[in-house]
């Protein structure tokens, strides 16, 4: 049966005592702490950064002179462009995105054997040992690929031990710890909703295609990937937008010389003490990254509300 | 008896948006009825269940109970008390505390509590069991706890809301007369929702027979299954077959119909509907299957037909014919015996009782 | 057949290196901290040890912002799971033609970036605060300013999406009709919200709970904006990782680890138990004698059982334990090395001064691939050189006067091993002996801003 609720019956529903509490609540939430916060930063990025005295005075006008200052660079004729920020971005961007399609490839076998194998003990066990990692802390798991990524660490003690290279290799100016480190942070936000979507999916289905005679690519090509659609979807923008926003990893594993966007924002903040460009930096931040995953989603057909599912 | 309260709805709609799910409701129920509402599926009947108890207010008309306009009260002030369709069991809380949770939230004492619990799982024939979750219970006995439930908050109307469609064939049976039991033991008003004519039947005092919205036929279960007052109530309300065709001639309360392929057949014109047919009217004519009998009849009463089929179903024997056109015919015999009714595809004749006929305007038909 | 045994070859070749992947880190990681080496590596192994626990144990800085990130915690706890919980109400309600407007909306700040919602946080409620017109100085202008109350704001915003998640989930299984009868029944809104769909809702409200309460533990990105001049223990390790690192950071992850391993245990334990017990219930049988009843078919709880008899004993043990011996040998082979070492060196530019007087000095300790020779190379010590290494010896040797594991924190053969490091690595600065804190140089601001302009 049809059932629009409106306000009237919202109260209806829930009494008025409740109605105006749980109202409140979503209300605190959507406005204070999600939208206003959201605008007031958008409106700072087009200002510019005053000493407090003269604020809200008459050299208080909107410019977008932060902006420019990320395609320009301080340089006022516009002649040139601000390449160091750019290649930041871009490179934030674009590892972004392979980080995650490295995370996608790595979990899908396992996420597909979780989710088909139920019941055993060895599953269950290995589940337990993917959520302990988890509540590690994100430094903490920053500092353990510092560690092994280090001149001393494991992994050039053990190259050194089969004679692959005879002096350390510096993982940490080229990157690779970074990549690897961002790759680990986020790894289970890959692997969860890839597995709860791939454990939904009724056997049954599988052993019908084996049974007319499909292959393993294509009962994977047809049926399992249409069916965890959503949770690879999921996935991938969760790991996307977390590495993209990344602050502690890029701190911990990048490179003296290489930076992450995250960097540039938190260096005009707390460094620069200038939040209007600070502001502007995370807007683009915000909307690029946005724009991005708006754009895969409509490739590949996915709506808002698969995600988190 | 009818010692209960009565329950009156006057010209009540009720709208979603657009969507008109009932349309214009008068009903008046005797106070310690037990009053059905029946019909399909999206009828519009749990819609005024749900405006008796208060979980939505009419578009407009007025609910009243006792004699009073239950406007602007809230389901936790009306004197009536539902039993829903799951029954909606709380599964946290023990047996006993589900029974007496109305007395709860009024702040009763646990031992006052406790001992109005064990009064009624007495009366409900499970004493000892108040210990227990409702998931460790079965179906009969969940049911039992919800009536006990509801009784508890001594309701002046007890809303019943398909309560026995979950349970099994031999359950529910045994659950009609168990309802029908407590009710009159209580002697409350009993306001009952089902899709199941069989339940609405046997149980019922007064039966309402709804169809997309809107009540076709307000009487007693009799009524209602001999006298329909539409063809939608002749074709929901048990099986019947059914023929079309032009009104010859209206004699008193018979009509006679000219049916293609068949012939004239007289029947009785429905009381509600006599207003509404004159001769040269389409209409249509019901006659129960077991109300037709093999054998030659009087004029009117008798048509011949095809065997097609034929079914053996224990306690009776459906035939299946073909009487020309497009009317299958079904007749239901009582198993007296009988090696078998006839040979596949012989010509037979049937014939049926002054009266078993109903002549009603032609009219929408229940979907099988 | 034999296609069938290589493709489960290749499986479990791939699930060793995803769990390698996984664990790898955290096993290598976890190693570094019983290892006497005050730059965290797993080898070479020197001399076995609970020093770092100590270390970590007094020092001030973590145990600050542990109790800050408690406090954030629980702040952010109550106010996103109730906040949580009635968009997950209000979703399940809401007019079809604006649920997933309304849902976008509410799952949007699990995907903004946490910098975004920290700076966001900051910006809005500074305005505010000049909005209602605090002066510098004012009170309000203090609140609107506090780390704590921005933290809690900021890091809500996103946790309550979480758990928003974890109560959509419970609720699709939640009756309406159940709310409905208690209604029916005469309870108040209140009533109904208190006796049924709160006590339905509980062991969602548990499990949000715990998952806001470590996703405010563990959260930096959006913290490291709003927490102004407070600091939490990510803020503190965060310093501490990018300007030096020390063994007792490795420490801190492995006792976070092992009590993750031991509630994560309980949690199976219990959850084991009570489906031994709804089973024993079901087939009629009396649900046991309490204890036996426990450990009977449950492996989570004898595990349980025996990593905390485990870990009990570590400690009493660590007490006890004593490497000072060890390492006064390893010192001692250290310098001996480095003798012959430098020794040899000596003699090699002797003799290429000699043969061609021009020729630079080679890179001694790598080339000689040695494990020793590494630990001390400049190239090592990235980020503030020297500082974390000689923390430990400035403290006040008066706090633990025992002669137990801790003590020899401060035992000779540790302060000449710190020494030694100028001597192995000219290039790096000396520690600057300042205000005696063992991390004084951490919170230096020049010293902040030069790493982090130059990171």
């Amino acid at each position: 049966m049809k059932r629009k609720i409106i306000f009237a019956d919202f109260f209806r529903t829930n009494g008025v005592l409740m109605g105006s509490i749980l109202i409140a609540l979503v209300g605190f939430w959507l406005v204070f702490l999600v939208i206003l916060p959201q605008i007031s930063m958008l409106d700072y990025s087009f200002r510019f950064n005053l000493p407090p005295a003269q604020q809200g005075g008459p050299r208080d006008v909107y410019t977008l002179s932060n902006y420019q200052h990320l395609l320009y660079g301080s340089d006022a004729t516009h002649q040139t462009y601000n390449t160091i920020d750019l290649m930041v971005f871009l490179r934030t961007i674009v590892a972004a995105i392979l980080v995650t399609i490295f995370d996608m490839i790595l979990c899908y076998p396992l996420a597909y054997f979780l989710g088909q194998s139920r019941g055993s003990g060895f599953v269950r066990l290995l589940v337990v040992l993917l959520i302990i990692p988890y509540w590690i802390n994100e430094i903490l798991r920053a500092f353990a690929l510092r560690i092994i990524f280090g001149d001393a660490g494991m992994i050039n003690e053990v190259l050194m031990f089969l004679h692959l290279t005879r002096e350390p290799i510096d993982f940490i100016r080229q990157d690779v710890a970074l990549y690897a480190g961002l790759g680990y942070a986020y790894i289970l936000l890959m692997l969860f909703p890839m597995y709860n979507v791939i454990e939904s999916l009724d056997r049954n289905q599988i052993e019908a295609a084996r049974d007319m005679g499909a292959s393993w690519p294509r009962i994977h090509r047809r049926i399992v990937i249409p069916h965890a659609k959503p949770g690879i979807a999921s996935g991938c923008t969760m790991v996307f937008m977390l590495s993209a926003g990344a602050l502690a990893a890029p701190q911990i594993l990048g490179g003296p010389s290489s930076l992450w966007f995250t960097q540039l924002v938190y260096q005009w903040f707390n460094n620069s003490l200038n939040w209007q460009q600070g502001a502007a930096y995370a807007i683009v931040l915000l909307v690029s990254t946005i724009i991005i995953v708006l754009t895969f989603m409509r490739i590949f057909k996915v709506s808002m509300g698969d995600i988190g599912k | 008896m009818g010692s209960g309260v009565a329950v009156n709805l006057e010209n009540v709609w009720i709208k979603f948006g657009d969507f008109v799910a009932v349309r214009d409701a008068n009903v008046s129920i005797n106070g310690g009825d037990f009053f059905s509402f029946l019909g399909p599926s999206g009828c519009g009947k749990t819609t005024i269940l749900r405006a008796v108890s208060g979980f939505l207010s009419p578009s407009q008309g007025r609910v009243l109970i006792g004699g009073k306009d239950m406007a602007g009260i809230g389901p936790n002030r009306r004197p009536t008390a539902l039993i829903f369709q799951n029954l909606a069991l709380f599964p946290l809380m023990k047996v006993w505390e589900n029974i007496t949770f109305s007395m709860e939230v009024k702040g009763a004492s646990a031992a006052e509590r406790r001992k109005r619990a064990d009064e009624l799982l007495d009366m409900i024939a499970l004493g000892g069991q108040g210990d227990k979750l409702p998931s460790e219970l079965s179906g009969g006995q969940k049911q039992r706890v919800a009536i006990a439930r509801a009784l508890c908050a001594s309701p002046d109307v007890l809303l019943l809301d398909e309560p026995l469609s979950a349970l099994d064939l031999k359950l529910r049976q045994h659950m009609r007369t168990e309802l029908r039991a407590i009710q009159q033991r209580v002697g409350i008003t009993f306001i009952y929702i089902t899709h199941d004519q069989g339940e609405a039947l046997t149980m019922s005092d007064n039966v309402a027979v709804m169809k997309a919205g809107v009540i076709d036929q307000i009487g007693t279960g009799r009524d209602v299954y001999d006298l329909p007052s539409t063809a939608f109530v002749a074709s929901f309300v048990g099986e019947n077959n059914m023929f079309r065709g032009k009104i010859l001639r209206i004699d008193g309360d018979s009509a006679q119909v000219d049916v293609a392929g068949i012939g004239p057949l007289v029947g009785r014109i429905s009381p509600a509907a006599s207003a509404q047919l004159d001769a040269g009217d389409e209409a249509m004519i019901f006659i129960r299957p077991e109300a037709l009998a093999p054998g030659e009849g009087e004029a009117g009463r008798t048509l011949n037909a095809t065997v097609v089929n034929e079914e053996f179903e224990g306690n009776a024997f459906t035939v299946y014919l073909d009487a020309g056109g497009n009317a299958e015919i079904r007749m239901s015999l009582a198993n007296t015996g009988q090696h078998r009714i006839a040979e596949r595809g012989s010509r037979m004749a049937l014939h049926f009782p002054a009266g078993k006929a109903v002549v009603v305007p032609v009219g929408e038909l229940a979907s099988e | 057949m034999k296609s069938l045994n290589l493709s489960r070859l290749a499986f479990a070749l791939y699930l060793l290196i995803f769990f390698t992947y996984l664990m790898g880190p955290l096993l290598v990681m976890s190693l570094t901290a019983f290892n006497s080496p005050s730059f965290p590596s797993a080898s070479p192994w020197e001399c076995f040890t609970f020093e770092w626990f100590s270390v970590l144990w007094h020092d001030n800085h973590i145990r600050e912002g542990i109790y800050y990130s408690v406090i954030i915690g629980i702040g952010t706890v109550v106010l996103s799971v109730s906040m949580g919980l009635a968009a997950s109400i209000v979703l399940t309600q809401i007019w079809p033609r604006f649920r997933s407007a309304f849902y976008t909306m509410i799952i949007a700040p699990i995907l903004i970036p946490g910098v975004v919602i920290g700076i966001s946080t900051l910006v809005f409620w500074d305005r505010v605060g000049r909005l209602l017109g605090a002066g510098e100085g004012s009170a309000l202008n203090g609140f609107f300013h506090n780390g704590l109350f921005l933290t809690i704001l900021g890091q809500s915003s996103f946790i309550a999406s979480y758990a928003m998640l974890v109560f959509v989930a419970r609720l699709q299984r939640f009756d309406p009709g159940l709310t409905e009868a208690a209604l029916d029944l005469g309870a108040t809104h209140t009533q109904a919200f208190r006796k049924i769909l709160l006590p339905f809702m509980r062991p969602a409200i548990a499990s949000a709970s715990v998952l806001a309460f470590l996703a405010s533990f563990e959260n930096y990105n959006t913290t490291t904006f709003t927490i102004v001049d407070y600091k939490t223990l990510t803020t503190v390790l965060a310093q501490k990782v990018r300007l030096g690192i020390d063994p007792s950071i490795s420490a801190l992850a492995f006792s976070i680890i092992t009590l993750t391993v031991l509630a994560a245990l309980a949690v199976e334990a219990f959850r084991r138990h009570s489906a031994n017990r709804l089973a024993a219930r079901l087939r009629g049988g009396a649900a046991g004698r309490l204890l036996s009843g426990f450990f009977r078919g449950n492996v989570p709880a004898v595990l349980l059982v025996l990593l905390s008899m485990a870990v009990i004993v570590t400690a009493g043990v660590a007490q006890r334990y004593d490497p000072t011996q060890c390492k006064v040998a390893v010192q001692a082979a250290k310098k001996a090395e480095i003798q012959r070492r430098i020794k040899a060196l000596q003699e090699s530019r002797k003799a290429r001064e000699s043969a061609a007087p021009a020729t630079p000095a080679p890179k001694a300790p790598n080339a000689n691939s040695g494990a020793f020779g590494n630990v001390f190379a400049p190239n090592n010590l990235p980020g503030a050189p020297g500082a974390s290494q000689t923390a430990p010896a400035q403290e006040s040797p008066s706090q633990k006067p025992g002669n137990g594991a801790f003590g020899n924190v401060f035992a000779p053969g540790n302060l000449s091993g710190a020494s030694d490091a100028p001597d192995a690595a000219p290039d790096s600065p000396p520690a600057r002996p300042d205000n005696g804190s063992g991390f004084g140089n951490v919170f230096d601001p020049n010293n902040l801003s030069g790493v982090s302009g130059g990171n």
